[in-house]
């Protein structure tokens, strides 16, 4: 085989080289081959033989990766993964979803198939339950972890499991967390150490300063950053002045003489473009406690002051209480923004990630209340409480009135309001189907197609899902 | 508003489209025809190898069909109204299939067709007047006579052009296979004009594809993929010319016969089985066509049964819809082609689709050894489908990704999704080339793995 192994190699030497090849060709061949068009049999009997009798095979025989592992909870019931499948299709391109969808599904206690979706290097971002494919697509799993996560088995632990280990850990004990974190958080990498320490989050504690001012000079930019927002969370960081008196001189807290009324955070359009630019850079500088001392109020003095300005200025004010204030501000900032008709509830959406599943839920009717953004501010307010609305909340809502008024005029004549009818349809029952608690989604299911919609709309294929998940399949 | 004959005579293009239509109302035509409150679907086998998918809404008359007609609503269209309007019950109620669920998302919403005036449409006119007369013999002799004129003049045009691609092959030897790999495409080209002339035009659309197949794989394996492809055009052109009454041979040099031809031919071997569909290529041809190629399995027989679905349509016809779902399973009697080892074939008649738990057969110890079988027998075979055993996706170091069965190696052509990496294959199907393997399937400890460009 040999021999011919290597007939054939200067044979395709010579060919290449527009040389003629008969010479080389295995002499029990050559009778076969002779006479006219030889080159041309002989063509045919070397790709012949090389079909028939070699094989590829790699250099180095490579190593197959471990077995995907099970994850714990159950998978997307079989009858259910088609319409899953054909929801995580439509969607692109599109308002995503994707993540909602995957939050919903670990909400209802269900992960999906490894064939119809799995998570990317990056998904951090994915629920816990899906960390050991994580690990796995990243190449960190570690074969036969310890059954229980403690400080001694860190490192048999791979990294997304024990950061998923970690959580719940915090939840039930946060001083043993912490010593972990502290013990263990120098040795990993800046990027886990960041996914580490945002487990702190939950629960923060004055016990947890120690450890996250050692965090603050840490050697990278993000872990700086991170520990430094927990710290004024705590009212442990301390300002520059320069930054915080800069940004003081930028706004105006009115008082109003009118009785009964409250004191305003002014932040009035500055002279240009430049100036206002500034001021949101100087919102991302300065914590809360430290503007609260530059303006000499509390923390709670300037939150219960209205913020007013452009939506965008508001927003930047928001989005500092949420990453720097304290958990009592921010609950106190989103009580006010859902009490006040005046404030744009959509500029409410980063204080999501600072309530607690307990809080969202509880928030959840006047959250729905108020959003006049078609279930959308709801839906990033809700975070991972997904799934858990009740009827009458959702009937309640101006969302609701909203789309039932699209659904009216994407039945009418005028071509231009049926289109545009159709695009709220398309994302407001997404956002309404992730939020429904499942026979909240069959009522809706039965609303929808008494007032028009047809049964077979794929529209309302998330709230069919919604509704099939629990009373078809678990139930 | 109702489906009514009248309303479909409204909606009816021409009365050409209802006489068409008319001829498609025989319940043999429709393995499938099912409703739910508002749609109606169904599946018509037409002229190709495929049925055409149906559905309409009995509200807004809306409809859609698979088949590449430029008149709407198509004749397919008209005839499952129609079938509708006479008689309702023979639609069976149930789910709507995710190919109609797709339509309505990305249909119009509440964009009825209108309806078209002009000439008097009739659906009592539509249908086919009785044949008046018996043929007249003499004219069907000279029919035939004709016909065969034709025949012995493709025989001999293409039997000069077998020997022009002979002295081509031999020049792009004579000339260098490294010039040759630097613009394939050009000197394919060429030759196959000149075998399209010849009325050689399966061995023309054979060369002109066989240059996007050399571009595909590794430089390092183009020379010996190109010395493999010459030299089964050298065996193909030699085989023909020993012998041009080969049903075969023509199909792989002139052209395939009809749907019509093979289901009247009494050498195409007729299997009835419990098929399940593998999965669906789609492949845009340098010369626009889009070939539609759809991989059957037998279940329930003790060796394995593949059958191919082949169907071309042109590219500026846009996207058609796929004719079955990957894993689908139907019972079917199925029309091969005659061939050494029958592959391609058409639908002779089908039942609707089954939830049956039928394992796929035993795959060989070696299914490469019976790749190698094969070409003893039919040598200028460029793809085969493979029933591979237990095995695992590895990749390489480079990232190449490989199937790995009981030390046997297959480089994949395209890369798997990453769960092929982390699952257990108990088996597999794909199309081998000789070089790289396209997995269609396969069998896993997570459940059937359908792979990337075979839905």
């Amino acid at each position: 085989m040999a021999v011919l192994e290597s007939s054939l190699a200067h044979i395709r030497g010579a060919w290449m080289a527009g040389r003629p090849a008969f010479e080389h060709c295995p002499p029990e061949w050559r009778g076969a081959i002779e006479g006219v068009d030889s080159e041309c049999v002989l063509a045919a009997l070397a790709g012949h033989a090389a079909a028939v009798l070699f094989r590829p095979a790699p250099t180095t025989p490579p190593a197959p990766r471990p077995l995907l592992p099970r994850l714990a909870p159950p998978i997307l019931p079989e009858p259910l993964r088609p319409q899953a499948r054909r929801l995580m299709a439509t969607q692109k391109g599109k308002a995503p979803i994707e993540r909602h969808f995957i939050d919903f599904l670990a909400a209802r206690g269900y992960v999906l198939h490894p064939a119809d979706w799995m998570p990317s290097p990056r998904d951090d971002w994915a629920p816990d339950a899906y960390a050991p494919w994580l690990d796995w697509i990243r190449g960190e799993e570690k074969p036969f972890p310890p059954p229980s996560f403690t400080l001694d088995a860190y490192e048999r632990w791979s990294p997304a499991m024990r950061r998923a280990a970690l959580a719940t850990l915090r939840a039930s004990d946060p001083g043993a967390a912490r010593a972990i974190l502290a013990a263990k958080a120098s040795s990993e990498p800046a990027e886990r150490r960041v996914l580490l320490i945002e487990i702190l989050e939950t629960g923060l504690c004055d016990q947890d300063a120690e450890f996250l001012e050692a965090q603050a000079n840490d050697r990278s930019d993000r872990v700086q950053a991170l520990a430094s927002n927990y710290l004024a969370r705590l009212g442990r960081r301390a300002d520059a002045d320069a930054l915080t008196t800069e940004l003081a001189d930028r706004l105006e807290v009115r008082s109003s003489e009118a009785p009964g009324s409250r004191r305003q955070l002014a932040i009035d359009a500055m002279k240009n473009t430049a100036q206002n630019a500034r001021r949101r850079d100087l919102f991302k500088l300065v914590s809360l406690a430290g503007l609260a001392r530059a303006l000499d109020l509390t923390e709670e003095e300037i939150v219960a002051t209205a913020p007013a300005g452009a939506p965008g200025d508001v927003d930047a004010f928001v989005q500092m209480v949420a990453a720097t204030g304290s958990h009592h501000a921010c609950q106190m900032l989103l009580d006010q923004m859902l009490d006040d008709d005046a404030l744009p509830l959509a500029c409410a959406r980063p204080l999501g990630s600072r309530l607690t599943s307990e809080a969202q839920r509880a928030l959840q009717p006047r959250i729905l209340q108020r959003d006049a953004a078609m279930f959308e501010t709801t839906l990033t307010l809700m975070g991972r409480a997904l799934g858990e609305a009740p009827l009458p909340a959702l009937l309640a809502s101006p969302g609701y009135a909203a789309l039932m008024s699209a659904v009216e005029a994407a039945r009418g004549e005028d071509e231009a309001q049926r289109r545009a009818a159709d695009a709220i349809l398309e994302a407001a029952l997404s956002r309404l189907a992730l939020l429904a608690a499942a026979p909240a989604a069959a009522a809706l299911l039965a609303r929808l197609t008494a007032s028009g919609l047809s049964p077979a709309d794929p529209r309302l294929d998330l709230l069919r899902l919604n509704a099939a998940l629990t009373t078809e399949v678990v139930s | 508003m109702d489906l009514t004959r009248s309303a479909i005579e409204a909606l009816a293009p021409d009365q050409s489209a209802l006489a068409a239509a008319s001829a498609l109302l025989k319940p043999g035509k429709w393995p499938l025809r099912a409703r739910s409150e508002r749609l109606i679907w169904g599946e018509c086998q037409g002229s190709g190898a495929h049925p055409y998918r149906v559905a309409a809404d009995i509200e807004d008359r809306g409809s859609k069909c698979t088949c590449p007609s430029r008149k709407f609503p198509c004749k397919h269209a008209l005839a499952l109204m129609w079938m509708f309007v006479e008689d309702s019950a023979v639609f069976q109620a149930g789910d709507i299939p995710d190919w109609v669920q797709d339509w309505i998302g990305r249909r119009r919403k509440g964009a009825s067709p209108p309806a078209v005036a002009g000439e008097d449409k009739s659906l009592d006119a539509a249908h086919p007047a009785p044949a008046d007369s018996a043929p007249d013999p003499e004219a069907e002799a000279r029919r035939k006579a004709a016909s065969q004129k034709r025949a012995d003049e493709t025989r001999r045009s293409v039997h000069a052009a077998t020997v022009d691609l002979d002295v081509w092959i031999a020049d792009q030897l004579r000339t260098g296979l490294a010039g040759f790999l630097g613009a394939p495409g050009e000197r394919c080209r060429r030759i196959a004009a000149r075998l399209v002339d010849a009325k050689a035009g399966a061995l023309a659309s054979r060369i002109e594809e066989m240059p996007s197949r050399l571009l595909a794989l590794p430089g390092e394996g183009r020379v010996e993929a190109a010395i493999a492809e010459l030299g089964k055009l050298v065996l193909l052109t030699r085989a023909w010319r020993a012998g041009s009454g080969d049903s075969e041979l023509r199909r792989e040099v002139v052209n395939a016969e009809t749907r019509e031809e093979v289901l009247t031919d009494p050498a195409a071997p007729r299997v009835a089985a419990l098929w399940e569909v593998l999965g669906e290529r789609l492949a845009t041809r340098r010369d626009g066509l889009v070939s539609q190629a759809t991989w059957l399995l037998s279940l329930n027989q003790t060796t394995q049964r593949f059958a191919l679905l082949l169907d071309f349509f042109p590219a500026s016809a846009g996207r058609r819809g796929s004719a079955f779902i990957a894993g689908e399973r139907f019972q079917a009697e199925l029309a091969f082609y005659p061939a050494r080892a029958p592959l391609r074939a058409v639908i002779v008649s089908r039942e609707g689709a089954v939830d049956a738990p039928d394992p796929w057969p035993d795959p060989p110890a070696d299914p490469f050894a019976e790749y190698a079988e094969s070409l003893l027998t039919t040598p200028w075979l460029t793809e085969t489908p493979l029933l591979l055993p237990e095995g695992r996706i590895c990749a390489d170091a480079a990232g190449r990704a490989w199937w790995a069965g009981q030390g046997l190696w297959a480089p994949l052509r395209d890369p798997p999704p990453p769960l092929a990496l982390g699952a257990s294959f108990e088996c597999a199907a794909g199309v081998w080339d000789g070089a790289r393997l396209c997995l269609l399937a396969a069998r896993t400890n997570w459940g059937r793995l359908a792979f990337h460009g075979c839905s």
